[in-house]
């Protein structure tokens, strides 16, 4: 079985780096995809679907982070989460 | 076998069931759980991460229909992060593979990434560090259930082990099973001793991180007397000290018959042997071993029990139980003594570098009239019930003296003109605990009633040695002449003007000072109730004469060490079954 394989780099670019809410979004996207995604900075690895495991990360602003994703749907998932990453993950938040 | 060492604040030995207590108050369970337990500990476990994902959904929906769905995300990320696999996974080897308990490995494993995030370096994310916390007690507050409590439900006999111990902690403390403290933190005069000391439990503070090392359910020495605790002790050690404890029980069943005899000295000079209370519940403690009065009945508990200050009646309630156990042997209320900085409704001090010799006690209850006069009010209020005496603490000018008493001759005024009935010739004395207040001491005892002194602080101000610095303790010593010549000035000064004067700091519950302080031609000693009995053996073994002439080979003497060396033996020899 020869899954279709697809890999992104993306650099933050909110403020707030990889913060929480940004993780759930993470999250959230990746479940709604068959492919299996993991974000990595430098040796550190997250399964896209796990949102403590990409808080941990600790990605601040300017740092890149590394999108892969094996399935049939590869592509399209990193498509997403390469905008959500351009976008800011939405509107500039204010959570508390 | 770990020994640590601390400060001892309140003597005794303890041996027992360690209870640890976390940084914000929440019990530390047991570390490790049975090999055969290790299923129903991951079902418990389970069912926590449900109950607390239930929990948090619940308030995302209710937040999100209050505030807008942009407040209910933060919940949103908090079920997910407790969701987990990965973390999920970490707990389950923990529990299956080491056999932690699953509120071990909930702490262990949360603060492993709270420390993660503690390290990141944009401060955005390093406030996120919180969250973990916040997930981390709902899960505990889950698995834990009302055992979470803390002190105040306790089912067996404990020895406390925390960081610190706060008023509020200690005021709901389940009497009945706590047998002693240790804490990382504190000093003498700190919250803890003055608990343990009401309490009669002994007690170390000031030990210094130690609390990774010992798990709820060890068994622990608590060593009082040396300031010593032991943790996994092995048997020789535990042998040696429950020999200890067997022997101090024996001593004290000893010292027991002597409750209804008079303390007198061997040649019928008669001693009054009052005692010094904080909790209106130690009145008892007082009267068990026959005290002939509350010499000392220090008012802080008062302030530092709640955020709020407290009200006439607050007081008046305190003083009232007091009073009236008492029945007509004297109550000595102490007014306020404390520093801004310990008081929660008081703002805190702004340029207080050095708090002991900063706005505190008298000082701060001149600058805060309505609070001081609130407190002499159901002072004078409580006096019409017993035989109430007020006590003005850190008195170190005339000055201060006259303005106090022309605040209590107001309020007096004020109830008069309300027609509240109070004690006309309420007795008026002074704490002498500042050097200055000894040079003046002439002027001093013609304006008041009575005196007591107070060697705790009259000794750290006399040395000027701060005796909850650990650098400089050992500089602290209430046998230095120095101090033995301050006590001396002050006795005869109020001796010679026919003024009663009392000696109330740990000192005169220390027997190897008894004979000395009695050779001194002190006659009123106020000691912590559980030293009554030993102070009364002492008194009563010995004659006036030896005292004095005790007395006046240690004031020959030049150092503390010498002197103290001294006054032991003599009372070793005179009273041999203390065993000192």
């Amino acid at each position: 079985m020869n899954l279709p394989k697809a890999t992104r780099t993306v650099r933050l670019s909110n403020p707030e780096g990889l913060h929480l809410r940004a993780a759930t979004v993470i999250a959230e996207v990746a479940r709604r995809y068959r492919s299996k995604v993991a974000l990595h900075k430098g040796s550190q690895r997250a399964e896209a679907t796990e949102v403590l495991q990409i808080a941990t990360l600790g990605a601040a602003q300017g740092e890149e982070v590394v999108l892969e994703a094996s399935g049939d749907d590869a592509e399209a998932v990193l498509d997403t989460l390469v905008d959500l990453f351009h976008g800011g993950f939405g509107h500039e938040e204010d959570e508390k | 076998m770990q020994k640590l060492q601390g400060i001892a604040v309140s003597p005794g030995v303890a041996i027992g069931e360690a209870l640890v207590m976390d940084n914000e108050g929440f019990r530390i369970p047991r570390r490790f759980v049975t090999r055969d337990a290790v299923d129903d500990e991951l079902e418990r476990l389970e069912a926590a991460v449900e109950a607390a994902g239930a929990e948090i959904a619940h308030n995302r929906e209710a937040v999100a229909r209050e505030l807008g769905e942009k407040y209910g995300a933060i919940f949103e990320a908090h079920l997910q992060m407790l969701q987990d696999s990965r973390l999920r996974s970490e707990l389950h080897e923990m529990i299956r593979e080491r056999h932690y308990s699953p509120e071990y490995a909930v702490s262990r494993t949360l603060r492993r990434y709270a420390q993660v995030f503690q390290r990141l370096e944009s401060s955005y994310l390093a406030e996120r560090v919180y969250d973990i916390f916040d997930i981390e007690k709902r899960l505990l507050r889950h698995l834990l259930g009302r055992r979470r409590e803390g002190l105040s439900h306790l089912s067996s006999p404990v020895l406390i082990l925390a960081h610190n111990l706060t008023p509020s902690e200690t005021a709901n403390l389940d009497r009945k099973f706590v047998r002693g403290f240790a804490t990382e933190m504190g000093g003498p005069g700190s919250h803890t001793a003055i608990v343990a000391e009401a309490l009669e439990i002994p007690a170390v503070v000031g030990i210094g991180p130690f609390l990774a090392e010992v798990s709820g359910g060890d068994t622990v020495i608590i060593d009082g007397d040396e300031g010593v605790v032991v943790l996994q002790p092995d048997e020789e050690t535990l042998a040696r000290y429950r020999h200890e404890v067997e022997e101090k029980t024996t001593l004290a069943a000893r010292l027991e018959t002597l409750r209804d005899l008079p303390a007198v000295t061997a040649d019928g000079v008669p001693v009054e042997l009052f005692g010094n209370i904080e909790f209106p519940y130690e009145v008892e403690h007082c009267l068990d071993r026959g005290a002939t009065g509350i010499g000392l009945y220090r008012t802080e508990f008062l302030y530092l029990g709640s955020a709020t200050e407290p009200t006439e009646d607050v007081h008046y309630q305190a003083y009232s139980g007091v009073v009236r156990a008492m029945g007509d042997k004297p109550v000595i209320i102490r007014t306020f003594d404390l520093g801004a900085d310990k008081v929660p409704h008081l703002r805190p001090p702004e340029d207080e570098r050095n708090p002991f010799l900063g706005l505190r006690s008298i000082r701060l209850a001149l600058r805060n009239l309505p609070m001081f006069r609130t407190q002499l009010r159901a002072i004078l209020r409580a006096s019409v019930l017993g035989k109430v005496r007020v006590m003005f603490p850190l008195i170190s000018t005339l000055l201060e003296l006259r303005q106090a008493k022309m605040v209590l001759a107001d309020v007096m005024e004020d109830l008069d003109e309300k027609g509240v009935p109070f004690d006309r010739n309420l007795q008026i004395g002074m704490m002498v605990e500042v050097p200055a207040a000894v040079m003046m001491i002439d002027h001093f005892v013609k304006e008041v009633d009575f005196l007591s002194i107070g060697t705790n602080d009259l000794v750290q101000y006399t040395l000027a040695v701060d005796r909850s610095n650990r650098d400089v303790v050992s500089l602290y010593n209430s046998a230095d002449p120095a101090v033995l010549k301050l006590l001396t000035w002050a006795i005869a000064a109020a001796e010679g003007a026919g003024k009663p004067i009392n000696l109330c700091g740990q000192m005169s519950g220390n027997p190897i000072y008894t004979m000395l302080l009695l050779g001194l031609g002190l006659r009123r000693m106020s000691v912590t109730p559980s030293a009554i009995p030993e102070i009364k053996r002492v008194c009563r073994s010995v004659s006036i004469d030896q005292c004095r002439a005790a007395a006046e080979r240690a004031m020959g003497m030049e150092n503390a060490r010498d002197i103290k060396s001294f006054l032991r033996e003599e009372v070793m020899r005179n009273v041999p079954e203390l065993g000192l």
